[in-house]
């Protein structure tokens, strides 16, 4: 007889020096079910499937495959036992093509050589029953994020698996790609196979799973039917507290202009066409203009172009000032606060302690040097102020090293530094990129404290609840223009998707 | 009393010299196996000679010779401790070269070369100015910062290179090393510096003191009696002491240490990262040059000038310097003094027993692996239990795991 679950973990304990991660946590999995995974940043959803990839032994608990109990020593068993997890961060070789990434380490061969037209014909067929589009001779490094996750998925479909895991698999994915995604994934229960789906967004598992354990803290809330549960429920069990889901703000009192910006052009490094072309905008002191679109249509080089990291033709006029031919460290200086995309190629150095890179910038301020000499007590009282005020979690506090510490906090600490930095103009990247709904309510309140403060805020959003909810005034890019600007308050998300789309131009403003 | 025993032991730092005092041990020891087999495996080495051997590895420099018995006799040799610190003080300057460009990122490789172009500049200044023109004194400095000046003009060839060309420092450093070497031995092979008076030997440079420049002694040689010790070492420790206080106390350090950890956020926080590094590979050329300088202007030693076909130890030899030290600039006085002791041993043996100097070379090779291992020594040491996995708080499990991952990708 067959049992009614695929995967059971059972009472699963798992310790780490000082902490719990996982304590006594059950998580069934029914076969053809997508079955959410849901917790805040360190609630113990990774750790808990780490267990189950064979990345880690608990202390206690069992693991069973179709009721019968399994040992699963190294993410081999997990294989073996035809469980595939698609990592957060992606783990394919660069410079391999996607069919070789597929192929790597399952590759068929005869007499020690590559049987690449057979894994080819499999792949092919698979991407075809499953409309995963790839272009299975591209370079990975060539190709986009959601066609590396795709990549990704296949890899885990040519080795049989009939559990697979998605760790956060929408964290780097467009509007568009998430839809695709979540058709993948219901394409993939049609056809039997059982999807554990780790997540913090709301929206998506309300869209697309079927049941929904919550962890909080390293322990197990509770495992709900999606039909009988809404968002707000969910999001407190998963915090704790009522969460406010909606973002409390008055409407916007906009002052002077802050930034002005006139036909901003930026080289594309790649191709003849400009990655930003002839963009103009103004943003005031007081409002929250918020930059949407698609990933890849200019609005990361847009903001390198304000910011001095790629060079730009135009006029930048920060404050009145003409900024556009100085060079970063000066333009921030003269104000402006900058939370970069990628935290962890720009906004921090990972191998350095919180407290170095809390004044990553102002490490040269009369107030933490002298004489060229560092104040090491200044340095600490002011890391210390920001790690109370921004209340973030690190293990030794000051002189935690930042790559130990978990992303949403690694990303409280950019905010706080560059919040605190008290310039006239922020520019936020991304800022909950990746965040539970705990920090993304706290990172928009803060948005929102500092445009009432007077600030001028430039928002850059892929995700379109962040995009309605949060700012005044939304400008949409496509292919490195400004094609529409747009009203929160009276557009709808489906007329922001279609200027995202690149299907609507001009509308209302147009340039502003 | 045991918890801070504990206490320290856990310290990262504490580990970390932990592993290379194991380094030093293990290449001691091996150097030891080696002397017994050849010992056992040579007719004329007797079981005296063996012990012989093993004493002088690890106590040659305080061996003051034989006595009448024919056995070898140790005690305060004032002469051998000053030739190991006059042969430390290079070594202290390329080691420091080496660990300032590691703490910035850099793997500066390309020291021997800076070594060589800081030997041509001094030597050069100290021969050409003519000392009945200008106190020699002034000459001495002059040279000194003129082998430091080209130095640091050399190590920032494969900076500039890294910094706008994204041109590989250790594949740069290598060009740069033979290039100066061709280039040293073409510019003294056109001079008029060849020792031609006394000429029982060629191919060598006149000694600095030709031209009545030398290295203070300082007082050193009251205490080294007989030895060519000279003001030098002091020089060097005074510039490990001033490249520890850059690296830990000063926004230069902190500038060039963020921008070698990682280099985008650097530039995003408005560091010049260009300038960074080519200020960094700059700062390590000085010292490598002012290492040359250092030995060459002590005025006892000869140089030969056709360097065309082989680099200068004392830039290599900076490497273990440096791994033993883990780049900390305080360490390097110690393993370069250490190393420096290893190179006396290697006289020791060749002067007095029937072994020869390349044991040491064997054993400074040991050294040389086992610190490149060193984390996996690190790793090796016990800890207490349950401490095992210390440090990798639940929180960063999965961004560790992926970092696994990348790296077996």
């Amino acid at each position: 007889m067959e049992s009614e679950y695929i995967i059971e973990m059972c009472n699963i304990r798992k310790e780490f020096p000082g902490i719990v991660a996982n304590d006594d946590i059950t998580l069934q999995l029914r076969r053809g079910e997508i079955h959410a995974l849901l917790g805040e940043n360190g609630a113990g959803k990774s750790t808990l499937m780490s267990v189950l990839f064979g990345l880690y032994q608990p202390e206690a608990g069992v693991i069973k495959k179709n009721g019968k109990e399994v040992k699963i020593h190294s993410p081999n068993d997990a294989t073996a036992l035809h469980i595939g997890m698609v990592h957060q961060h992606f783990k394919l070789v660069d410079v391999f093509t996607v069919l070789d990434n597929i192929i790597l380490g399952a590759e068929d061969t005869k007499l020690g050589f590559l049987q690449r037209s057979l894994a080819r014909k499999k792949v092919q067929q698979l991407s075809e029953t499953y409309k995963l589009h790839v272009d299975l001779d591209a370079k990975v490094e060539d190709i986009t994020v959601g066609m590396q996750q795709r990549t990704e998925i296949l890899k885990m479909l040519y080795r049989d698996n009939e559990v697979l895991i998605f760790d956060e698999p929408t964290a780097v994915l467009t509007p568009q790609e998430i839809d695709e995604l979540m058709e993948i994934m219901r394409g993939f229960t049609r056809e039997g196979k059982s999807i554990l789906f780790i997540t913090h967004k709301l929206n998506e598992i309300m869209a697309v799973a079927d049941r929904c354990t919550v962890l909080r803290k390293g322990r197990l809330v509770g495992t709900v039917d999606i039909k009988d549960t809404n968002k707000q429920q969910l999001s407190n069990m998963m915090v704790g507290r009522p969460v406010q889901l909606q973002v409390q703000k008055e409407d916007a009192v906009p002052g002077d202009v802050i930034l002005d910006v006139k036909g901003l052009t930026v080289h594309a490094k790649t191709g003849r066409k400009n990655a930003v072309h002839d963009v103009s905008f103004q943003v005031r002191a007081g409002e929250i203009v918020c930059i949407a679109g698609i990933d890849g249509n200019g609005q990361t080089e847009l903001v390198y172009g304000l910011t001095g990291m790629e060079k730009a033709a135009g006029t930048i006029t920060l404050c009145g000032r003409d900024i556009s031919r100085l060079s970063i460290r000066k333009r921030s200086e003269s104000g402006i606060s900058h939370i970069p995309e990628d935290r962890h190629k720009h906004g921090l150095v990972l191998d350095d302690t919180l407290e170095n890179n809390i004044v990553l910038q102002s490490f040269r301020d009369k107030q933490f040097q002298h004489l060229g000499f560092i104040k090491r007590d200044a340095v600490r009282s002011y890391a210390e102020k920001i790690i109370g005020q921004y209340d973030v979690r690190s293990g030794q506090g000051p002189v935690t090293i930042a790559r130990s510490m978990s992303g949403g906090n690694q990303q409280k600490a950019i905010v706080g530094r560059e919040l605190d930095r008290e310039n006239p103009l922020l520019i936020a990247v991304q800022p909950t990129r990746g965040l539970d709904v705990g920090a993304i309510e706290y990172i928009h309140s803060q948005l929102v404290a500092q445009r009432d403060a007077g600030k001028a805020v430039l928002l850059v959003s892929l995700e379109l609840e962040e995009v309605m909810n949060v700012s005044d005034r939304i400008l949409v890019m496509y292919e490195g223009e400004i094609v529409g600007q747009l009203d929160p308050k009276t557009t709808t998300p489906q007329e922001l998707g279609l200027y995202m789309a690149g299907a609507k131009r001009g509308g209302k403003g147009g340039q502003a | 009393m045991k918890e801070a025993f504990w206490t320290i032991y856990e310290k990262e730092g504490t580990k970390k010299v932990l592993a290379s005092l194991i380094s030093i041990l293990v290449g001691l020891l091996v150097g030891v196996i080696i002397v017994v087999i050849v010992g056992l495996c040579k007719d004329t080495i007797t079981g005296q000679g063996i012990w012989d051997g093993i004493r002088l590895i690890f106590a040659g420099v305080l061996c003051t010779g034989r006595d009448a018995a024919g056995s070898l006799t140790f005690g305060y040799n004032p002469q051998t401790l000053g030739n190991m610190l006059f042969r430390a003080t290079p070594l202290i300057m390329t080691g420091l070269s080496i660990a300032v460009a590691y703490k910035t990122g850099l793997f500066n490789i390309g020291a021997p070369g800076q070594y060589l172009m800081g030997t041509m500049a001094s030597l050069m200044i100290a021969l050409g100015i003519p000392s009945e023109a200008v106190p020699t004194q002034l000459i001495w400095l002059l040279a000194f910062l003129g082998g430091i000046a080209l130095g640091a003009l050399w190590g920032a060839v494969p900076g500039a290179l890294k910094a706008f060309l994204n041109i590989n420092e250790v594949l740069a450093c290598i060009m740069t090393n033979w290039l100066a070497a061709n280039i040293v031995t073409w510019a003294f092979d056109v001079s008029n510096f060849k020792n031609l008076v006394e000429n029982t030997k060629a191919g060598y440079i006149y000694k600095t003191s030709f031209n009545g420049v030398q290295t203070a002694k300082l007082g050193l040689d009251q205490i080294f009696p007989g030895s060519q010790v000279n003001g030098g070492i002091l020089v060097a420790i005074l510039f490990a002491a001033a490249m520890y206080i850059l690296m830990n106390k000063t926004t230069l350090g902190y500038q060039l240490k963020a921008c070698g950890s990682n280099r985008h956020a650097a530039r995003y926080a408005g560091i010049n990262d260009k300038g960074s590094i080519i200020l960094s590979m700059a700062i390590a050329g000085g010292l490598a040059g002012g290492g040359a300088a250092l030995y060459w202007l002590s005025g006892n030693t000869e140089f030969y000038w056709s360097t065309y076909q082989s680099l200068p130890a004392a830039g290599f030899n900076g490497i273990p310097v440096a791994l033993l030290a883990i780049s900390n600039p305080i360490g390097v006085i110690f393993t370069a003094v250490f190393m420096a002791m290893l190179d006396i041993v290697g006289q020791q043996l060749t002067g007095f027993t029937a072994y020869n100097e390349y044991i040491t070379d064997v054993i400074i090779s040991v050294i040389v692996y086992l610190s490149a291992f060193s984390l996996v020594i690190r790793m090796m040491l016990p800890g207490r239990k349950k401490a095992a996995s210390a440090g990798s708080a639940p929180d960063s499990q999965p961004r560790d795991n992926a970092q696994k991952g990348d790296e077996q990708a």
